[in-house]
Formats: structure tokens, C-alpha cells, sequence
């Protein structure tokens, strides 16, 4: 059903819409900023003004946009899809030639008055045009190769670019974000099973053809592999991060040190302690109890998003809905696995709570699009 | 799948004859048919969710279950077997030829503050600056308090001075390993190995970077990892090295000298032995370079392979032995000595007048001016530079430190008048180090093939082209070794070791390039031992020495660099294996038996 079918009358309108917002998601979201400030203020050695102030800021401002993408109509929101993913597409573009260069990556474009990562803003407008894409896309022919080429294309292409930033975690989170979208709306499953097959067996043959005359890569690029998969192998090096953000988490035992107590996430053991590896010192000083708590706070902000996209009869607000959800767990997911050595070291802060400004504004807009679907939704 | 047709005719006959549209059956049909599809997409997209929520459970569940894991785990740092060594010790030693240790690595500490943790940043800054005299309190205390978070301290601190920093108790105050390098000889060989100091600097680790001699000429090679730290061996041997420094201060010293430098090298294969520069530094406190004054005077200068003199009188038999070479002369030769000579607008002097004529062997004994340029005349200029430059003596040295590509010996750009050949066939108006001229001789007595020198250990004694015959070669030996047994270098006659050399005394030039000092000269002895089958080449030169034993002052090498060499020779020379050919009472005083 598409918001043409049903009857607009029955929307709330006006002041109204308030009563309607999913307000349980909105204190969800301000409890896992909290613990982030917290976070932020502990790691800065008890001083406010170096990074939880600043991000106090950035999510008021958050919350401001969030309120006002949550008023415009969802069908605003639909109509501006293919808009929204062309404009993040040419500063994926421009970012290339005019972007600033942080941390050995070219991610960052300036535009006065913030600095914008466009990677951040691709994974909600890709996750929008597939939304839209199968809402106006016939569902008979979801499963049709053509029709399945047109959507990977639009996921690839971003991808393509943001990996050649470098930035491999955002190109993971755009690919698997994408992937999701279209595995919801029912693409047949065959073809997910062709590319996980496919790519299996390339990752098969390069490690099988090591050592072999018909190696594919070079020496060293095995070697880097190896580190990349392994890093306790080289704990001076490449899995320092890792090595020290283990010994974090088991030195805060099951109750932790308490706020502040914390020795092995200061400064001078883990250089991103304040982005990426802001977990540990929650698993330090909060302990298992804390560390699980924040786990919960984010199922349970899933759990409401994959409620109201079930609940939701209009497929567009459904799949972008949900589409925003796996994004979102994707994020954190994949930051809790690396930090804790699950996962290869990738570079994926830890959403809402990790320091920094793109991720925070995106993902803010991001559930106002799900507040938005979600007073917006057929009745 | 079976199709139900939209419109059923059974359904539409019926409607007909009941008067009904038949059309609103097709309608109601479309609807139901839409219904449908809607209703299996939607069983499918549930399905869909079901399986995306069985994937975030299983997820939270491996994260949940790690967290519990981790947070069971007793909190170990991890065992790194060997690797972590590894990584802290990763510039390569250098070794002497022998494996004896030159230069090595050492973890010392840094000091940093981070004011934000300090308990009492003045009561710190105080102990501080008492522990490190140098730092300024009120500056420490203005850091520590003016809101910083991270204050750099000392890059480096002792053992004791840890202990001491430690005892202040401070928690804001703290260490970071540094990996310092160490040359546990001290001075010994400063100038050949140079100095590192710190590249990138972090808290955890700097990076240690050669700055000059072979650290800056192999610092890639000490660095690459690949290498796995094995060390880089000089051609240097440590004891040589150890008594030419030795010998070399105390001469320094004896002869009122203000700087001297000495280099012994292998005849045959262009091994540096030794090298040594004095004033000399150590290299584990390198000073910093001059800004001002007499770069060459500096303990940084490398006088052997950097300080470009002239040379005097040791490049007379550079030009005898081309002279023989060329077949132009014998050692039988008589030469017109009489002094002084005209040429043009020049006068050419010997120190003392040696009569009408002299053997060629004997203006080399004698060390004749006159005769030198006569003999030059007959080469000409152009035989005479290539000569020169077959030698070596025209360009920088190709031995492998970071100072010699810079080092141009002086000669006449353009033109070489017949002025010129005259006065640098005896060693003016050109200039060279003592290493060029090391090189120079060892290829002249070797047998006459070009030696390049170098300071790494060579495991193969590479050939060079020849430059001089195998006949020449001999000739000029014994030439040398005349000098030493009855001309001017007697002082340098070492018993048992057949010295042999040639002196050569210069005077300094003037600071303006206008003439030259009177009273300042750089005396220059070239020699090598033992001399019927030389192994080593030893070149000794001192700047502005006087003897004052005697009644008047005496500035010649014969008085002065001599017997420093000599002294170098006798101690050195047992060292490096030469056996010493002791005179017995020769075989006229044996009575064999059989006779």
C-alpha cells in the first residue's frame, strides 16, 4: 500500500503530530547520548570543555533536526529520495578533488559553515532511494535481473568511491546497509546466496593461491592480511588498539572501576580513545553491567524501529524505516565486534556515543525520518 | 500456478440472466487478485523480517556473550615472545671489522607532563628544576598551571634522575621509552660513525635517524627491517683505531699542533683501518654544528676526509712516478737542480740549495722543488692532470660517508699553465685531503692498481685498473723507502718494519686567499710498511705545528709529523700482523757447518 491509496484526512496535522511521535524512541536516544557524554568527559580527564560540551551541542542540534524532519510528511521525504542520493553522490564526487584530508583519509568537505563527511550522508539517502525505489517498483518484478541491477549499481557506485577514500567501515556499512534494503523488499534469495558464494570463493582462491607459482597477490600484501585478520599477531602495531581495548574491557571485570576510575582507555594507552574506542572506557569503569546495558539501549532502539516498520502498511516508510534500523545496527554492531576482536580493525565509531559531528547529525536526521514515517503512517 | 480467469463465463452467464453487470464480477475479481499479491508479499517481507531479526539476535548474542567473556577474563597484558625487543631495538649496531661493537642501542626515558593529572604542579615544577638544573622553575610552573594538557620535559634522562622524578611522587608526571643510540667508545672513532638523534618524535617511541659520518650515509640500511638487525661491519679495526687516537693526541700535543688528522688503510683493497680527526667530539653528546667562526676548526670537521690542504711536498713523487712510468726518466737520471729556477715572472726556491744536479732518486731523497718542476716540464700539463685524475686526486672520494661527495679537491678549473704543472708536481696550487692522498699512494706502492677507499669491510680485495707498471710501482717503493733511510723522513725509520715516505710541509694560505702565513704551516707525512711488499698505507697530517725542542722553532714534517707517524707505525704495526724483519747479524757472521 502507498500513501496515494490511503487516506491522507486521517494523518494528524498541525501541533497534533507531537502526540503522535514514538516518544519512547526519542528518551532512547537521549539516554545513549547521555552515556556518551559521560563517556566523552570521563576520557577528557574530568574536563567538560574539550569534548563533551561540543557534543552536547551537536546534539541539541541533532534533536532540533530530528523534530523537524519527523513534521514534514513522509511522502516530502519520499519525492525528495532520488534528490537527496544525487547530491550526496556529487560530494562523494567533489570530495575527491576539494575534500580536506583527516586522519590519512580524504573525507571531509568544507562548507563554512560545517564540515560535511558525505560518506555519512550516503548511507541515509542510498537507504531512502532504495526505499522509494521498490515502493514505486512493480512487486512482481522485484526479483527481475534488470530490476536488481539498477539497485546494486546504486549501492556499488557510492561504495566504489568511499572505498577509494580510503575508508573501508563506511563502505562496509554502505554495502551491507544497501544489501539489507533490498533483502527486505523481497529480492529472491538466489542472487544473495550468488554473491555470497562469489565472494567466498575469491577470498578462497587468494588465500589458497598463496605460496602457490599462480599467487594473485604480492608477499606483503598477504602479510597485511594476516595483521588485518589477526591482530594480536603484531601487538606493538597494527593491533595495539585491539590488545589494549582487551585488556580495558577485562580490567573492568563485571562491575567495573566506576566513573572515572578508569587507567587502561587514558590517553596514553589508546590514542582513539574519544571515537572508535569509547567502549572500552564504558567497559572499564562500567563493567560488564554497563557495557551490556548500553547493548540493550541500542536493541531496544532497534527493536522500536522494526516495530514501527512492521506496524507500517505504506512500503516506503517500512523500508526505510527498516532500512535505517540495520544501518544502525550496523554501525554499532560492527564497533562492539571490532573493539572487542570479533572483527578486523575497520575504523566505525560507536553511533551517538563516539565524538564527532557528521555521524551524529546524519544518524539524528535519520530517526526523523523514522518519527516522520512513524506519524505519518496510514491508519 | 493456475490463473482464475477475471471473468468466468459460467459466473457472467448467471449474472446475465439475472440482469446483473457482468463487469462488476470482473471488477470484484481484479480486487481479490490484488489482495492476493499484496497478501503474499507481505507473508514474504514478514518472512524476510523474521530472518534480518534472527540475524540481530544471533549478533547480540556473540557480542553480548563476548562482553560476559572479556569481562571474566583476568585483565594480563599480552606476551609479545621476543616480537615487542624487536621492535624497540630496530636500528642495526655497526661492528669493526673484527665484530667489535661501535655503535649500539639503548632504552633510556623521556619525560612528559600532563598537568590536568598533577597534585601539585609548583611543589613538581620545584623539585623539577633542582633535579634538572638546567630547566627554568618559573617557566615549568607557568606549563604546568597554564592549562595545558601535555608538556614535553626532557627527551632523555639518566637511570638516577628517573629514580629521582619518581621519588617526587607526582602522577601527572611521566615516561616514555626512548631508544637511544650508544656509542660505547666514547670519542674513539667519532668523526667515521658520525651521530643520530631523533627524527618524529611520540610519546611511546622516536625514531632514531643518522645525522652525519656512515649513521647518515647507511641510516635506510640500519633502519630497513629486513635487514633483521644484523650489524653493519666497517673496515675499521678498533685497537688500530684506539692507539692512532692515542698516539695521535699526544704528537697533537708534543708538536703545539692546533688540529691533526691520520688515516691507515689497506694497500690493496682501499680498507680504511683507521681515521681519526682531532679536536674530536663524542658522539653520544654530538654538539651541535658551529653558527659562527671557522667551520674547520670545529670538532665536527672531519679533517681527514673533509679539510681539502695543500699537500707539499708528498706530490713530488706523483710526478716522478708518471715521469718513470712514461719512460722520460730512470732513477739514474740526472736532473738540473740548480736554484733558484725562473720561469717567467716565478721563481721556484729549494729549502736549501742541492747543487748543479741530482739523481731523479735523489730529488725525491732530497725532496728537490726544481728538480720536480724540471721533471714536470717534460710531462706537460695535460698528461700531468690525467694523471691526476687517474689517481683520484681531482674528485671526491667515492668512501661511504655522508660528508665525502661534498669534498672537491682545488686544482686550476681552466686553464693549467706551465706555472701550474711546476708547482703542483711538489704539492701547490692544488689540494686535496688525507684520504685522497691515502688512496693515491696505496694505488702508486701496491703494484699500480687504483685503490677506491672505503670503510665497510670487504670480504673480496677487489682489482682496480692499473694506473702505474708493475716495475714503476717498484721503483717508487724504493724510492720511498729511501727517503726514510737517508733523506728527510729519517725519523719515521721504525726498526724491523722498512718505512718508507715522503714529507711534505705547506704553508698555510691567508684567510683572504692572498698569499700565505710566514709562520703556519700543515706538515704531511705519506708513507706505507712494510716497504719491499706494502700492506699499509698511513698518512698522518698536522695543522700549524711547532717543535720547540731544539734551539729555534722547527715547522717541517720531517720534525714534525714524522715521528708522530713513526710512533702510529710502531705501535700500530704489530697490531695489524706485520711481521717485523729483524736484523740479525746478516749471514756473513753464520758460519754454516757444512762449510
Amino acid at each position: 500500500m502507498s500513501y496515494l491509496e490511503y487516506s491522507v484526512k486521517r494523518v494528524p496535522t498541525g501541533p497534533r503530530k507531537i502526540l503522535h511521535l514514538n516518544w519512547a524512541l526519542v528518551l532512547l536516544l537521549i539516554a545513549v547520548a547521555s552515556t556518551g557524554f559521560l563517556m566523552l568527559y570521563s576520557v577528557a580527564g574530568g574536563d567538560i570543555s574539550r569534548w563533551a560540551e561540543p557534543q552536547m551541542k551537536r546534539f541539541a542540534v541533532g534533536l532540533v533536526l530530528m523534530f523537524a524532519v519527523a513534521f514534514v510528511p513522509i511522502w516530502f521525504w519520499r519525492n525528495m529520495a532520488a534528490l537527496a542520493y544525487g547530491i550526496s553522490l556529487l560530494l562523494l564526487v567533489a570530495v575527491e578533488f576539494v575534500g580536506d584530508i583527516g586522519m590519512g583519509a580524504q573525507r571531509w568537505i568544507d562548507l563554512g559553515v560545517i564540515r560535511l563527511q558525505p560518506s555519512e550522508l550516503m548511507k541515509i539517502t542510498l537507504v531512502m532511494l532504495l526505499a522509494a525505489y521498490y515502493d514505486w517498483l512493480d512487486i512482481r518484478k522485484t526479483s527481475h535481473p534488470l530490476y536488481v541491477l539498477l539497485p546494486a549499481l546504486l549501492i556499488l557506485l557510492p561504495t566504489a568511491l568511499v572505498l577509494k577514500q580510503p575508508d573501508l567501515g563506511t563502505s562496509i556499512l554502505l554495502l551491507m546497509g544497501g544489501a539489507a534494503v533490498m533483502f527486505a523488499a523481497g529480492v529472491h534469495w538466489a542472487y544473495f546466496a550468488t554473491v555470497f558464494a562469489a565472494g567466498v570463493g575469491l577470498v578462497s582462491a587468494v588465500m589458497a593461491s598463496r605460496g602457490k607459482p599462480w599467487q594473485l597477490l604480492e608477499d606483503y600484501q598477504y602479510r597485511r592480511i594476516d595483521t588485518f585478520l589477526d591482530p594480536g599477531s603484531d601487538p606493538l602495531g597494527a593491533g595495539y588498539h585491539i590488545t589494549q581495548a582487551q585488556i580495558a574491557l577485562g580490567s573492568g571485570g563485571w562491575a567495573g572501576r566506576g566513573f572515572m576510575q578508569g587507567t587502561q582507555s587514558r590517553p596514553i594507552f589508546l590514542p582513539e580513545k574519544h571515537t572508535d574506542f569509547i567502549f572500552t572506557t564504558l567497559a572499564e569503569e562500567f563493567g560488564f553491567v554497563g557495557a551490556f546495558s548500553l547493548l540493550v539501549l541500542y536493541v531496544l532502539i532497534i527493536g522500536f524501529c522494526v516495530a514501527s516498520a512492521v506496524s507500517n502498511k505504506d512500503r516506503f516508510a517500512s523500508l526505510l524505516t527498516l532500512g535505517i534500523a540495520v544501518a544502525f545496527f550496523l554501525y554499532f554492531a560492527i564497533n562492539m565486534a571490532m573493539v572487542m576482536g570479533l572483527a578486523p580493525v575497520v575504523g566505525v565509531p560507536l553511533p551517538l556515543v563516539s565524538y564527532g559531528g557528521s555521524a551524529m547529525l546524519v544518524l539524528m536526521v535519520a530517526f526523523g525520518l523514522v518519527q516522520s514515517a512513524h506519524i505519518h503512517r496510514p491508519r | 500456478m493456475i490463473r482464475t480467469p477475471l471473468r468466468p463465463l459460467a459466473r457472467i452467464l448467471a449474472a446475465r440472466a439475472k440482469g446483473e453487470n457482468p463487469d462488476a464480477i470482473e471488477r470484484e475479481n481484479i480486487r481479490l487478485r490484488h489482495e492476493e499479491l499484496r497478501d503474499r508479499a507481505r507473508a514474504r517481507a514478514e518472512g524476510r523480517l523474521f530472518v534480518l531479526a534472527l540475524f540481530f539476535l544471533c549478533a547480540f548474542g556473540t557480542v553480548g556473550i563476548r562482553m560476559g567473556v572479556l569481562a571474566a577474563t583476568d585483565p594480563a597484558e599480552p606476551r609479545s615472545a621476543g616480537s615487542g625487543a624487536q621492535i624497540l631495538a630496530n636500528r642495526a649496531d655497526i661492528t669493526d671489522r673484527n665484530g667489535q661493537l661501535l655503535a649500539t642501542n639503548l632504552v633510556t626515558w623521556s619525560l612528559y607532563a600532563q598537568p590536568r593529572q598533577m597534585i601539585d604542579p609548583e611543589g613538581s615544577a620545584r623539585a623539577l628544576a633542582s633535579i634538572f638544573p638546567d630547566l627554568d622553575r618559573d617557566r615549568l610552573i607557568r606549563q604546568f598551571t597554564g592549562g595545558r594538557t601535555f608538556v614535553w620535559i626532557k627527551r632523555r634522562i639518566s637511570p638516577e634522575q628517573r629514580q629521582a622524578v619518581h621519588d617526587i611522587g607526582d602522577p601527572g608526571l611521566l615516561f616514555g621509552p626512548r631508544e637511544m643510540r650508544l656509542y660505547p667508545n666514547g670519542a674513539l672513532a667519532a668523526h667515521v660513525l658520525g651521530g643520530a638523534a631523533f627524527g618524529r618524535e611520540g610519546v611511546h617511541s622516536a625514531e632514531v635517524i643518522g645525522t652525519a659520518g656512515v649513521e647518515k650515509t647507511f641510516d635506510e640500511r640500519l633502519r630497513d627491517p629486513a635487514n633483521q638487525g644484523r650489524p653493519l661491519v666497517l673496515s675499521l679495526d678498533l685497537s688500530v683505531q684506539a692507539a692512532v687516537e692515542q698516539v695521535l693526541e699526544a704528537g697533537m700535543a708534543l708538536m703545539n699542533a692546533k688540529g691533526a688528522a691520520a688515516v691507515v688503510m689497506d694497500a690493496r683493497t682501499g680498507e680504511v683501518v683507521a681515521m681519526a680527526s682531532l679536536p674530536d667530539f663524542d658522539p653520544n653528546d654530538r654538539p651541535a654544528p658551529p653558527t659562527s667562526g671557522d667551520a674547520s676548526d670545529n670538532p665536527l670537521f672531519n679533517r681527514a676526509v673533509q679539510g681539502v690542504y695543500e699537500l707539499g711536498s708528498t706530490y713530488k713523487i706523483f710526478t716522478v712516478a708518471q715521469a718513470l712510468d712514461l719512460g722520460l726518466v730512470t732513477p739514474e737520471t740526472r736532473i738540473d737542480t740548480r736554484s733558484p729556477m725562473t720561469h717567467g715572472r716565478h721563481r721556484i726556491r729549494d729549502f736549501r740549495n742541492y747543487g748543479p744536479e741530482l739523481s731523479v732518486t735523489d730529488v725525491i731523497v732530497k725532496s728537490s722543488n726544481v728538480g720536480t718542476a724540471r721533471i714536470a716540464l717534460m710531462i706537460g700539463a695535460e698528461r700531468q692532470k690525467a694523471f691526476l685524475a687517474r689517481l683520484g686526486l681531482l674528485a671526491p672520494t667515492a668512501i661511504e660517508m655522508a660528508e665525502a661527495p661534498g669534498v672537491q679537491p682545488l686544482f686550476p678549473q681552466k686553464n693549467w699553465p706551465e706555472i701550474s704543472v711546476m708547482t703542483i708536481s711538489y704539492g701547490h696550487g692544488t689540494s686535496a685531503s688525507p684520504l685522497h692522498l691515502a688512496a693515491a699512494y696505496a694505488t702508486l706502492v701496491n703494484g699500480g692498481y687504483k685503490v677506491t677507499p672505503t670503510i665497510l669491510h670487504r670480504d673480496i680485495p677487489l682489482r682496480g685498473e692499473r694506473v702505474i707498471s708493475e716495475q714503476t710501482s717498484a721503483i717508487v717503493r724504493s724510492m720511498l723507502r729511501e727517503t726514510v733511510a737517508r733523506g728527510t723522513a729519517t725519523l719515521a725509520d721504525v726498526p724491523g718494519y722498512s718505512v718508507g715516505g715522503k714529507t711534505g710541509t705547506a704553508d698555510k694560505p691567508l684567510r683572504d686567499g692572498r698569499g700565505y702565513h710566514s709562520d703556519k704551516v700543515i706538515t704531511t707525512f705519506a708513507g706505507m710498511f712494510p716497504s719491499d711488499n706494502p700492506a699499509y698505507v698511513i698518512v698522518v697530517s698536522l695543522d700549524e705545528p711547532v717543535e720547540t725542542s731544539g734551539p729555534e722553532p722547527r715547522r717541517t714534517a720531517g720534525w714534525t709529523a714524522v715521528p708522530v707517524a713513526a710512533e702510529i707505525i710502531r705501535r700500530i704495526a704489530p697490531i695489524l700482523g706485520v711481521r717485523p724483519a729483524i736484523a740479525t747479524a746478516g749471514e756473513d757472521g753464520v758460519t754454516l757447518a757444512r762449510n
